[in-house]
């Protein structure tokens, strides 16, 4: 096919690169977030012991997978693109 | 992750060169942000650790040194946080992967 050009530019590799970085910052900044929240919400401040016990365990793979699901669903209305209810 | 790597690759068949050398670009992007990144990661964890730990379990300043409770508290306020870190990561790998987690 004539003009078919498959070979990025040199500034949509910029872009590319700008957008796969703050890809990852966004992604550490999300964990970071999440690792806070979490320890705050499941972890009880006296420190008796080093270990974490059943319960905080527990706690702590509900509260990832109900962040995750706040954050998908936060998305979903962020990218809906109508005007908020 | 550098280009040289490509020469010991010259005797494989072009699809396979083109491919490794996609491959080696790709990790490129990775590479170049991942280490400064990875310096932020552990320094940040570092500081707000200390601020975690300090704030939870130093509250009086009679002394300047702190008292065997406080390093207890400390200690094990920082091994808690870092198996909780951890564990944190474990379960944020499989969401990303999109693996059905345990309820």
């Amino acid at each position: 096919m004539a003009g078919n050009n498959n070979i990025p530019s040199q500034v949509d590799k910029e872009q590319i690169f700008g957008m796969a970085e703050k890809e990852m910052e966004y992604r550490v900044e999300l964990f970071n977030k999440l690792t806070h929240t979490c320890f705050n919400k499941c972890v009880e401040k006296r420190y008796k012991e080093s270990e974490l016990n059943m319960g905080e365990n527990s706690c702590i793979d509900r509260c990832v997978s109900k962040y995750w699901q706040v954050t998908n669903l936060v998305g979903q209305l962020l990218g809906s693109n109508r005007p908020p209810v | 992750m550098d280009k040289s790597m490509l020469g010991d690759l010259s005797s494989l068949p072009e699809d396979d060169k083109l491919r490794m050398a996609a491959m080696i670009d790709q990790l490129q992007i990775r590479d170049r942000s991942l280490l400064p990144l990875l310096i932020i990661f552990i320094l940040r964890m570092y500081n707000s650790l200390v601020e975690r730990c300090f704030n939870d379990c130093v509250d009086t300043f009679r002394r300047k040194s702190l008292d065997k409770q406080e390093e207890t508290c400390v200690r094990r306020c920082a091994e808690k946080f870092l198996k909780h870190s951890m564990r944190v990561g474990m379960r944020f790998a499989e969401l990303n992967q999109g693996a059905a987690t345990p309820d």
